[in-house]
């Protein structure tokens, strides 16, 4: 009986600890605009690198200078020399044939009559029967895992084809709708979590990407949040094709915090926050970054 | 049980005030199962771990994992990563952990900080890798988030403001990028001494 008791009064001191939450810290939050133009008020870059059909080619061979074009000068078409990117285009191409022999593949991924373009535009999009919000790389695991291959979140192949769709919406703006919903929440939620310090150096997103844009790390300026989802998945030196989920992955590691698997909520609520920031601006793929 | 959001106590939750006292013999007097199912409901017990969604390899001591991107494979693999973050708060929603609070410390005693390891301490990558946001001198690859420190002994700051500084500058600064070096456990009480030694040296 009094160990019963015990048990209860346990339960009883547990409770409210549960439902508080742990100590954290913020960044100054700042107010966000979900489009690409929001950057005037942040770095205000943005009229540098607004046309990508239009860069200045003098500010881009200058390096005190070109982080001010967000390295948009690396993505087409500034960018016309052939790496990696153009390499695993046509193996995203060769392997989305195999996959949607039947047209069921691009169904699953919420093509409407097998028409790809603009369908990049759309993600991250709430999946309603999954009753959750997936990124474009997820739904590619999802849908490839129904047609019997396995396409891991992050790993070559699934970016391969995630770069094959990204082409087929080659120059249209990306489009997400965050102003009501699930969609909303995550957007909240990611705006959250680019403000919060994490890992041994208790450092968050927003530590450099909001409010020390243009200083420089190790030699390199650090640029804006806005408009860089545009050209993911993107060929790195270092990582051969990488997505913008591998992309949180590195960032973490490089700032000092435990990084979590692709696809994981919290990666997702910031992804659905970023391509936000994205919207309005052409995607550019295939495109390198060192 | 923790004392969480209360107030942070390092030295673990068996020193918090009141509990050694009260809880733990009423505790030794109940039977060994109850004493086993309540530790299960603790959520300050079980919650306060690693998330799920960490990628960690949880069998090894270094557990954090880095991805490695094999062309033409539908894997992506997992390598150690040369550091072990696992201990600290991650983004996952997840995770319960605290944040460690800020601390604010006294030097105690002479300095007694060798300058020399300091400076190796400053350029190591998994210590202190100043010239990350510092311009230290004999360092061309450096960066301009925090001031630089070329001749800073000339700026004549005391040690113990220094020690402060390195410790934890979220006292002198809750807006600082600078990681607290001493609340985070990245470097010791000693490390710390040679850091401010070498700080102190810089011409």
């Amino acid at each position: 009986m009094r160990s019963l008791l015990f048990v209860l009064l346990c339960l009883g001191v547990a409770t409210p600890q549960a439902e508080s939450m742990p100590y954290r810290e913020y960044d100054a939050l700042e107010e966000y605009a979900p489009s690409v133009r929001g950057d005037m008020w942040l770095s205000g870059t943005y009229r540098l690198w607004a046309d990508p059909g239009r860069l200045d080619w003098r500010m881009a061979g200058n390096p005190e200078d070109n982080w001010k074009l967000n390295w948009k000068f690396m993505d087409p078409p500034f960018n016309q020399t052939v790496h990696g990117g153009h390499f695993a285009l046509d193996r995203g191409e060769e392997l989305f044939r195999a996959l949607n022999a039947k047209g069921r593949f691009a169904a699953c991924l919420g093509a409407r009559q097998g028409r790809l373009k603009g369908l990049r535009t759309g993600y991250p999009r709430y999946h309603a029967q999954l009753r959750r919000i997936v990124g474009l790389e997820e739904a590619i695991e999802l849908c490839a895992a129904r047609q019997g291959r396995e396409l891991q979140n992050g790993s070559y192949d699934n970016s391969a084809v995630s770069l094959f769709l990204a082409s087929k919406s080659q120059g249209m703006p990306i489009r997400i709708q965050v102003d009501k919903g699930p969609m909303q929440q995550a957007y909240a939620r990611g705006r959250k979590l680019f403000h919060m310090r994490t890992g041994r150096s208790n450092m968050a997103c927003s530590s450099c990407h909001t409010h020390r844009i243009g200083l420089k790390l190790r030699n390199v300026a650090v640029t804006t949040p806005y408009g860089d989802v545009a050209h993911f998945p993107v060929y790195r030196t270092r990582f051969q094709l990488q997505s913008l989920q591998l992309r949180f992955v590195e960032c973490n590691l490089d700032s000092g915090t435990q990084p979590l698997r692709p696809g994981s909520s919290a990666y997702t609520d910031l992804e659905v926050f970023l391509t936000a920031l994205s919207n309005g601006y052409p995607v550019s793929v295939p495109s390198e970054r060192h | 049980m923790h004392q969480r959001g209360k107030e942070p106590r390092p030295t673990g939750f068996l020193t918090a005030p009141g509990m050694t006292g009260l809880v733990f013999p009423r505790l030794f007097r109940t039977k060994p199962g109850a004493w086993l199912v309540s530790l299960l409901l603790l959520p300050g017990v079980w919650a306060a771990e690693l998330p799920p969604d960490a990628a960690v390899d949880r069998g090894v001591p270094t557990m954090t994992l880095t991805p490695q991107v094999v062309v033409h494979s539908g894997r992506l693999e997992w390598e150690p990563f040369s550091r072990d973050l696992s201990a600290w708060p991650t983004l996952s929603h997840a995770d319960r952990r605290s944040t460690e609070k800020p601390r604010r410390v006294s030097l105690t005693g002479p300095l007694e900080g060798d300058a020399t390891r300091g400076r190796e301490l400053a350029m190591r990558r998994d210590k202190g890798f100043c010239m990350l946001c510092h311009q230290l001198p004999g360092e061309q690859w450096s960066g301009n988030f925090g001031i630089s420190l070329l001749g800073y002994r000339l700026n004549h700051h005391a040690d113990a403001d220094l020690y402060q500084q390195v410790f934890d500058p979220r006292v002198n600064n809750p807006h600082t990028a600078m990681p607290p070096y001493g609340t985070n456990r990245i470097l010791s009480d000693q490390e710390i001494r040679d850091i401010v030694a070498y700080l102190q040296s810089l011409e």
